[in-house]
């Protein structure tokens, strides 16, 4: 080498284009050690390069034959979501306040709340407007404000969640989620938890999701997809069964995890418990006086909606789940609900009022299975998951039209024709599988089922039981696949594809796209 | 009905008869101690398998079920088990072992934990700002604990007191047998790189260097980058590469290809059930691979 930068001078020198004055041998010396020096560093960091090279080429095998090395097997993320791999909870699990009593180390977060901030925005895009199921377009049609988590087009934030978590006492745990959107900030859960009942008892009483079924009380950020499953959301309603009031259940002291539980909820839940009570419809007429001038005509009259206070809503729950060893888990449910209440109305325009009184009961099962091997980053993992449930309303319909505008005397309830009972039968269904296939990857299939009973009945039972005239409206389908790409279990990166096979509507396809990113600690959630 | 009712009353009824002591231990090595403190009078159930890492498990309802009977809950502690157990606790509607309660056993407050007091930022990784708490690989630290579970056990079985402590000693004593003749072995040996932080104590114990981690930083998988910089730093120089079954391998196997040392994988937590001598036996094949 050195005899290259001698030549390389030398030839430099001959040429005398460098340097005008004659160098000494010294300088030329400690020109060539200088290059050497810089050649030598050169060298050590084109060996590094080589060597993270091969190290990057180590890890890629890492991950490429994981598969053959069953003992190489760690960092389990749970598939989609989880920081963890275990089977189990599709949620990262994290730090939880704690108190500090006797005989635990924490790191001092014991007092304080945890808190956690979750951002989740997405891009929408319909081939086609979107239509409600054959059946389902009366549930939900009126928006009763707040934030719903119906999807749609273009770019949304859908919600920022701030969660605070946190022992109150040794009697009580807490837990306070706000989420914050365009429509404001709502309340999504906050109740109390009780940690000292005996008899593996135990309250929650606040605002909560209910525990029927698997996916009702999961947040969005919990959902293996963009959006929940239409069991969910037509069901019972856009935000799921979500509820003010209070929950008893028992742990049974058995082997295997049995769990029971009783809900009293105040009952105002869209798709089942939809409460309005009682109130006068008002409408204002602008028409022509004597001399022409316009005069503004108001009448009222009485909904002759039932007026009752809560709770209207009671729910039962139970769930089982064997021990089938430290890679497999699976849980089954059964629920059901009755609803004293079931209300609603539509004003129309040309003076028609429609008012839909009565109540409502649902029954469910669901299933939940989850395989984990512990592999690298969510690899291999599997979750499947399906529900069912079935609802029915039995409601006395109510038409009144004002017809005479020039009077403003409305046709009233008692004489009007057009009062019937009404029955409606309906259910859905979901089943979805996910599969970790790769590391941090993971792929999943989601098919829907709406109307698969789907009867209205008109005019209610006879004495006999006997119901009246039968309509059968016709079961739709979505077909959805996500692919989600976690790079640490605080984010993830999501597409989703969905085709709508309605029923009396457009068929149409869905694209989305979906960013979930967690900040903080957050609690760790029960299966 | 009124037989499924009897049945179900028979089986409360024996669940209260029973003399032993229901403990539930986190993780397999706690399993064994509490195995090894309690003997005949405690009858222990592990939430954790063997193989995988506790630090990644999550909650689910079988460790509910087992809680929610359980008498007393062994825990390794120092937040090892942070992502899973305070579920599992709240989902297990057993106020008697919710933390702070008698039923909660935290070894890694009965002693003095190393590295205690970093600072709590996920930028340097999943720290454990409590300390280390992979204490288990210390079998003096775990004589402590094990004296420590002793007169736990005494609240829940005051008979068996007198036996609870003579078997925590007798496991003290062989642990300081087993370390003097340990070190004893290990004299001259190189210094070792780990994949985690979870052989620390152990190192400490037997006079042995760290020259390194896998992980970048801690439960960090190991990037490209970060190995060569490890290569370029420990080339030339001696030492051994270690870490747990449950690790990945490609990652120590690069290194060891590089620098020409030797490299083992070794289980990190005994089999459910076992004995201490199996827990003797398991540190024993740490330390002999220190110096293979």
């Amino acid at each position: 080498m050195r005899a290259f930068w001698i030549l390389a001078l030398t030839a430099a020198f001959a040429s005398g284009s460098v340097v005008a004055e004659e160098p000494t041998l010294e300088e030329l010396m400690r020109k060539i050690e200088a290059l050497e020096e810089r050649d030598r560093e050169r060298q050590g960091r084109i060996e590094n390069l080589e060597t993270e090279l091969r190290a990057a080429q180590a890890l890629e095998e890492d991950e490429a034959r994981e598969d053959d090395d069953e003992r190489a097997t760690p960092r389990p993320a749970a598939t989609g979501a989880g920081p963890q791999a275990d089977p189990l909870d599709p949620t990262p699990a994290r730090m939880r306040a704690r108190p500090m009593a006797t005989g635990e180390v924490t790191s001092g977060t014991a007092f304080n709340p945890a808190i956690s901030v979750i951002l989740d925005g997405y891009y929408a895009h319909f081939s086609d407007h979107l239509d409600d199921p054959a059946g389902f377009d009366s549930g939900h049609s009126h928006a009763h404000g707040g934030h719903g988590h119906g999807i749609e087009e273009g770019f949304n934030l859908r919600e920022a969640e701030v969660t605070f978590t946190g022992s109150v006492d040794p009697y009580f745990d807490m837990m306070v989620m706000a989420a914050i959107s365009d429509h404001g900030i709502e309340l999504e859960e906050a109740y109390i938890t009780t940690r000292s009942l005996p008899q593996g008892l135990q309250v929650k009483a606040g605002k909560f999701f209910s525990d029927v079924g698997y996916i009702n009380k999961q947040h969005p950020h919990d959902w293996f997809f963009v959006d929940q499953p239409w069991f969910r959301e037509l069901i019972f309603g856009e935000e799921g069964l979500s509820e003010t009031g209070v929950q008893l259940s028992w742990l049974a002291p058995f082997d295997s995890y049995t769990r029971f539980g009783v809900e009293v909820l105040e009952g105002s839940s869209d798709g089942v418990a939809s409460y309005l009570g009682d109130s006068r419809h008002e409408m204002v007429t602008v028409l022509p006086g004597e001399n022409n001038e316009p005069v503004r005509n108001r009448w009222r009259a009485d909904k002759n909606l039932r007026d009752r206070d809560g709770p209207r809503l009671f729910t039962g729950f139970v769930k089982w789940a064997p021990d089938l060893g430290f890679d497999h888990a699976m849980q089954l449910g059964a629920f059901g609900g009755v609803s004293q209440v079931w209300q609603d109305e539509t004003a129309h325009s040309s003076g028609r009022l429609e008012t839909w009184d009565g109540d409502s009961q649902f029954v469910g099962a669901d299933l939940v299975y989850k395989y984990g091997r512990g592999g690298l980053m969510g690899h291999g993992n599997f979750v499947f998951q399906a529900e069912y449930a079935l609802r029915e309303r039995d409601v006395e319909f109510q038409s009144r039209q004002f017809t005479d505008f020039s009077n403003l005397v409305p046709t009233g309830p008692a004489d009007d024709p057009d009062r019937r009972d009404q029955t409606w039968r309906q259910d859905a269904f979901y089943m979805q599988g996910v599969y970790g296939f790769a590391p941090r990857w993971n792929a999943g299939l989601r098919v829907d089922g709406a109307g698969l009973t789907n009867r209205a009945y008109d005019g209610g039972t006879d004495s006999l039981g006997r119901r009246g005239m039968r309509e059968d409206l016709d079961a739709s389908w979505r077909y959805s696949g996500q692919v989600t790409y976690a790079p640490t279990e605080f984010s993830r990166l999501r597409a989703q594809v969905s085709y709508n096979d309605i029923a009396d509507g457009h068929d149409a396809w869905q694209f989305m796209l979906q960013f979930n990113m967690s900040l903080g600690v957050h609690g760790a959630h029960a299966f | 009905m009124k037989r499924l009712f009897l049945t179900l009353i028979l089986l409360l009824a024996s669940m209260a008869a029973s003399a032993e002591v229901r403990v539930v231990a986190t993780v397999p090595n706690m399993g064994m101690l509490a195995e090894t403190v309690g003997g005949d009078a405690v009858h222990v159930t592990v939430l954790a398998p063997p193989d995988r890492d506790a630090h990644y498990l999550e909650a689910r309802p079988s460790m509910m079920a087992a809680l929610r009977r359980a008498d007393l809950v062994v825990a390794v502690g120092a937040e090892l088990e942070v992502g899973w157990l305070p579920a599992a606790l709240q989902g297990a509607h057993n106020p008697n072992v919710q933390v702070g309660r008698q039923g909660y056993f935290e070894g890694a407050a009965q002693i003095d934990l190393i590295q205690v007091g970093l600072v709590a930022d996920r930028a340097h990784g999943d720290v454990h700002p409590a300390g280390n708490p992979h204490y288990y690989f210390d079998p003096i630290r775990m004589g402590e604990v094990a004296q420590a579970l002793a007169e736990r056990l005494t609240d829940f079985a005051p008979d068996h007191a007198d036996q609870f402590r003579a078997n925590a000693r007798e496991f003290a004593e062989q642990a300081a047998e087993h370390v003097e003749r340990w070190q004893g072995m290990t004299e001259g040996a190189p210094g070792a790189v780990f994949y985690h932080k979870d052989v620390d104590y152990l190192a400490e114990l037997m006079g042995i260097e760290i020259l390194g981690y896998i992980e970048p930083l801690p439960g960090i998988p190991p990037t490209a980058r970060h190995l060569s910089e490890l290569v370029s730093s420990l080339r030339g120089e001696e030492g051994v590469i270690l870490y747990a079954d449950f690790q990945p391998s490609r990652g120590p196997e690069f290194v060891s290809r590089e620098l020409g040392w030797w490299q083992q994988q070794l289980p990190n937590q005994v089999e459910i059930g076992a004995d201490s001598d199996a827990y003797f036996d398991l540190i024993n094949r740490w330390v002999e691979a220190f110096k293979p």
